[in-house]
């Protein structure tokens, strides 16, 4: 090989991984990471992504310099020399990239361990997941439960995941970790959160025809924010005579995921429209609040046309309680008259 | 349609009256395929009175055994495909020599049960061709509804169906077949073969295929839509929480995996048999090594994805509950048997590309291929280390803890022998005489998308990466990088390379070319930014999505429509060249493998003598290098076999 054809390659290998790496510096590839596990995935990312750059520059290298140097005129009918290999080549081109995904296989090994392992003093919350819902419910807190991740700044974190129907997926981009529920399995995912802020929970796996409005946030507060706020809702659900609120029931369950009402603030297609209630409940020839009650514990007892059956969750019957019921029915029905 | 010649007269046509129904014909198909659905439909209603069940017409099994098992069946014996076996083992007279049903005179012969492998390869691709538009104009809708945040054009069932359908078409009906057309055509002639060792079976793994696609198509006139749980059809989403349409893609999924397994052997039982004197394995070329490796995985792997898609299918009609965690179930060993094949089958729908791709640039090199023995090596580490890895698509599935290092560094080490292949290819331009006509084109632009494809592939073999990405649109981005600019690149490369040999004419090189400039351009935007969305929290099989990502969005839907574009370019291109394109010589690429030695097109039997193989199919640059000695052209003898 000619020295010019190495310094050019060279000068188009470097021109390539320059190209290459300001893109992968300038783009906003990952989300700031909120987590102490993101943080170490970032850093595994960069990496890999740093050895992909240069085995990228390398091929881009020696592709465009062939398409360059070895171009023929469609006249030339003269073959190439009679190259059948090179031993020497083709074992270094077997050994360097076999070094290279075994450090990334240490390095990516050594980074799960150390995301798996808890912490001291571990925060649990149990997740529930359904079409197309999530809740969370702390054992430790009397059973609390938020259709909101409420978590302490720099505890960790086990959360341990139930679904009742399909599979879902858990995912919080800034946190970094991902679980699918799995019906009949109970796998936890450990979560370390350190950076205030309110983040997306995002459902991952696709779950029927909700999947894209399957959301609800994580915010991360400081511990004794997080501490003020357990203690005012294990007074609320502890006191004697509970006030349910039907907004909150509202809210908790995420009926607005897939639901419009004006009163709630939310414009969601998936379902019905709940401010439409006594034209629908007129259309089915039932009294209004019979009518909310009978859709929200039976819901393919009357489908809305336009609608499917088996969209909306079943389980709202036994998952609420009486007086929650009824807060609902009481909400909706108000709500929709004034709607 | 071009024939290899026009003897009209000799064709079985003007006969009429009785005998059109009772020939092997698409009129007999029409009413058997009635016929054996009535008895599929009277099966279930005679079953479900004995066994005292009500309503006795149910629906959706009624559907299943009726029109998705009965009737294929029936058009399948209609149109021809099981008369010789039928004949042979009701005691008829057979003759096995009987070369009726072979070879195309008119464009006639392309629409009928025919065992020539031309003819059978060129009714693949055209079929195929038919599923990738299907399947692209689903795309199409799915990037309409993309484009800006919000629902605009579908409603969420029908955009879940839209992709699902779109992955099923392209996966089933596009990639895997469509490589098996391109080396039905070329596979027999590179090995000096006149045929397929199975010759009718190969004609009937073609006419399966039509079934399984129109299928997965016709969900979408299904009551309740299209299946909609992606064309991963996890469960139990997809056994008990779909409309009947899943079960289309379930019974679809079989027709097409028959077809499949059926081809496979085939390839292997021909490979293995059939090679020409002196074709030791070490001789061949390594388009036929990709396709004896691909049929290795082919026929261990497909069974699981049918048991998986069985299994699935029963717990939805029959309820069962393989899967259904509340009696017994459990719904990640789907995943497991889903995986077992659909792992391999990226390698089903990549090594054939691989070895086009090996063809392509040694030829338009003019070089040997570069270290010919560990390139055929490689793809066998390929095959072995494929069945190994299948785990890693279940990272976040919450399978056993201890399975992810494991799959973890299969799946790393994977990048060693496709890496070496890669170098291999640029090893193979290095010092060469390159001529960028249109398929070595497709072939550079495979060798750079390719790369960033397994690139991204090594990002997401690391277990805490994958962690991230997983259901994201960077998973989107990967297998679109690795499907489209890997397989579909190759398979457009194998197709303008071939295009000369198959229909006797020259494609249109300077539309060659603005077809693929407008595919490179077009797939970088539509895909690249698909990268950018996962990463920062797009999860992929979404009907909306947050207002934060509606540019990168727009701009990966103007690159898809980009993308549309250059295909009317390609059919354009195609269409005009087959009908009226310059007459093709025998060899326009002065290759040396054995399909460029004869006559563009082929004669109907191959070859007059079996050719007699005597070194390397690349012996570029060697003067006097020989693959194969063939023996010289005879016309108009009286040894030319006659054929009706």
């Amino acid at each position: 090989m000619r020295r010019g054809s190495i310094a050019s390659l060279l000068l188009i290998g470097v021109v390539a991984g320059g190209i290459v790496a300001a893109v992968a510096l300038a783009l906003p590839w990952l989300p700031t990471p909120a987590s102490r596990e993101a943080g170490r995935i970032d850093f595994v990312t960069w990496f890999v992504i740093v050895i992909c750059i240069v085995i990228f520059s390398i091929v881009a290298a020696a592709l465009v310099y062939s398409i360059v140097t070895f171009r023929a005129r469609p006249d030339d009918l003269e073959d190439g020399p009679p190259i059948h290999g090179h031993t020497g080549l083709e074992i270094v081109w077997t050994i360097v990239p076999t070094v290279l995904v075994t450090a990334i296989a240490i390095v990516s090994a050594i980074v799960l361990s150390r995301d798996d392992a808890l912490g001291k003093n571990v925060l649990r919350v149990n997740v529930v997941a359904q079409q197309f819902v999530w809740s969370f419910s702390y054992p430790d807190a009397k059973g609390l439960t938020s259709g909101t991740l409420m978590l302490p700044e720099g505890r960790s974190v086990q959360l341990r995941f139930t679904s009742k129907d399909v599979i879902h997926s858990f995912w919080v981009p800034e946190f970094g970790q991902k679980q699918d529920t799995v019906p009949g399995l109970h796998p936890t995912l450990h979560i370390t959160p350190d950076r205030l802020g309110t983040f997306p929970v995002i459902c991952t796996e696709l779950c029927g025809l909700g999947h894209s409005v399957m959301r609800t946030q994580a915010v991360v507060m400081t511990p004794a924010a997080f501490a003020k706020w357990l203690k005012q809702q294990t007074a609320a659900i502890s006191s004697p005579n509970p006030s349910v609120s039907g907004a909150a029931v509202f809210k908790n369950n995420a009926c607005g995921a897939c639901h419009t009402l004006t009163a709630a603030g939310s414009s969601a297609k998936v379902g019905p429209d709940l401010d439409k209630l006594p034209a629908y409940a007129a259309q089915a020839k039932q009294p209004l609040d019979s009518f909310v009650r009978e859709s929200i514990v039976s819901p393919n007892a009357y489908i809305q046309p336009g609608y499917s059956k088996n969209v909306m969750p079943p389980t709202f019957g036994t998952s609420l309680s009486k007086p929650q019921l009824d807060a609902l029915v009481q909400y909706l029905v108000s709500s929709s008259k004034k709607g | 349609m071009t024939a290899v010649a026009a003897d009209h007269e000799l064709g079985p046509h003007g006969e009429g009256g009785w005998r059109l129904l009772i020939r092997a014909g698409w009129i007999r198909a029409a009413w058997m395929f009635c016929l054996f659905g009535a008895f599929g439909f009277g099966l279930v209603v005679v079953f479900r009175w004995w066994g005292g069940w009500h309503p006795i017409i149910d629906m959706p099994i009624v559907t299943l055994v009726s029109l998705l098992v009965a009737a294929p069946i029936g058009f399948l014996a209609g149109i021809g495909c099981f008369d010789y076996w039928a004949y042979y083992a009701l005691g008829f007279p057979t003759r096995p020599e009987d070369h009726s049903g072979h070879g195309a005179r008119t464009w006639r012969d392309y629409f009928r049960v025919n065992t020539d492998h031309k003819v059978i390869g060129v009714q693949y691709l055209v079929t195929t061709f038919f599923f990738f538009l299907a399947g692209g104009l689903l795309a199409l809708l799915v990037r309409a509804e993309l484009a800006r945040p919000g629902m605009q054009f579908v409603d969420t069932q029908t955009f879940n169906g839209l992709f699902s359908v779109h992955a099923s078409l392209m996966i089933f009906l596009f990639v895997v077949p469509g490589f098996a057309g391109l080396a039905n055509f070329a596979v027999p002639l590179m090995l000096g073969a006149g045929d397929m060792a199975f010759p009718r079976l190969n004609a009937l793994s073609f006419w399966l295929l039509p079934i399984a696609g129109i299928m997965m198509l016709s969900s979408f006139l299904v009551p309740g839509g299209a299946f909609a749980c992606g064309w991963t059809g996890y469960v139990p989403l997809c056994s008990t929480h779909e409309p009947l349409g899943a079960v289309f893609f379930n019974q679809g999924v079989q027709w097409a995996g028959a077809s499949s397994i059926m081809t496979a052997l085939n390839f292997l039982v021909t490979i293995i048999t059939m090679r020409a004197p002196g074709m030791t394995f070490w001789r061949m070329p390594l388009l036929v090594w990709a396709n004896f490796t691909t049929s290795l995985l082919v026929v261990v792997a497909t069974p699981f994805i049918a048991g998986s898609q069985f299994f699935s299918m029963f717990d939805h009609v029959m309820h069962t509950a393989f899967f259904d965690p509340n009696n017994g179930g459990y719904p990640l060993g789907y995943q497991h048997i889903f995986w077992f094949y659909s792992h391999p089958a990226v390698y089903i729908m990549m090594l054939p590309g691989f070895g086009i791709m090996s063809e392509v640039i040694s030829v338009f090199s003019r070089k040997p291929i570069f270290g010919y023995r560990l390139m055929a090596l490689s793809l066998m580490a390929i095959v072995v280390l494929g069945f190994s890895v299948w785990a890693h698509h279940m990272f976040v599935s919450g399978m056993a803890p201890w399975l992810r290092v494991p799959m973890m560094i299969t799946t790393l080490l994977i990048a060693v022998p496709t890496g070496i292949k890669v170098f291999s290819w640029l090893a193979t331009l290095w010092e060469g005489k390159l001529h960028f006509r249109t398929p070595m084109l497709f072939a550079l632009g495979f060798l750079s998308m390719f790369v960033i494809g397994g690139l991204s592939g090594v990002m997401l073999g690391s277990v805490p990466i994958d962690i991230h990405m997983s259901d994201t649109y960077f998973i989107v981005a990967h297998i679109h990088y690795v499907l489209f600019g890997g397989s579909v690149f190759t398979i457009f490369a194998g197709l303008y390379y071939w295009f000369p040999k198959m229909t006797g004419r020259m494609y249109d090189e300077r539309l060659g070319k603005l077809h693929f400039w407008m595919t490179f351009v077009g797939f970088n935007v539509t895909f690249f930014p698909m990268h950018i969305l996962g990463t920062e929290g797009m999860p992929r099989r979404v009907a909306d999505y947050a207002p934060k990502f509606a540019t990168l969005n727009m701009v990966s839907s103007i690159g898809s429509f980009a993308l549309g574009a250059s295909v009317l370019v390609f059919m354009y291109n195609i269409i005009t060249s087959w009908r009226t394109g310059e007459v093709a010589p025998s060899n326009p690429w002065r290759a040396m493998t054995l399909e460029w030695q004869v006559s563009s097109p082929p004669p109907i039997f191959n070859f007059d003598e079996i050719p007699q193989v005597v070194g390397s199919p690349y012996g570029y640059g060697t003067p006097g290098a020989q693959h194969a000695i063939l023996a010289p052209v005879r016309t108009g003898t009286a040894e030319e076999v006659e054929v009706t």
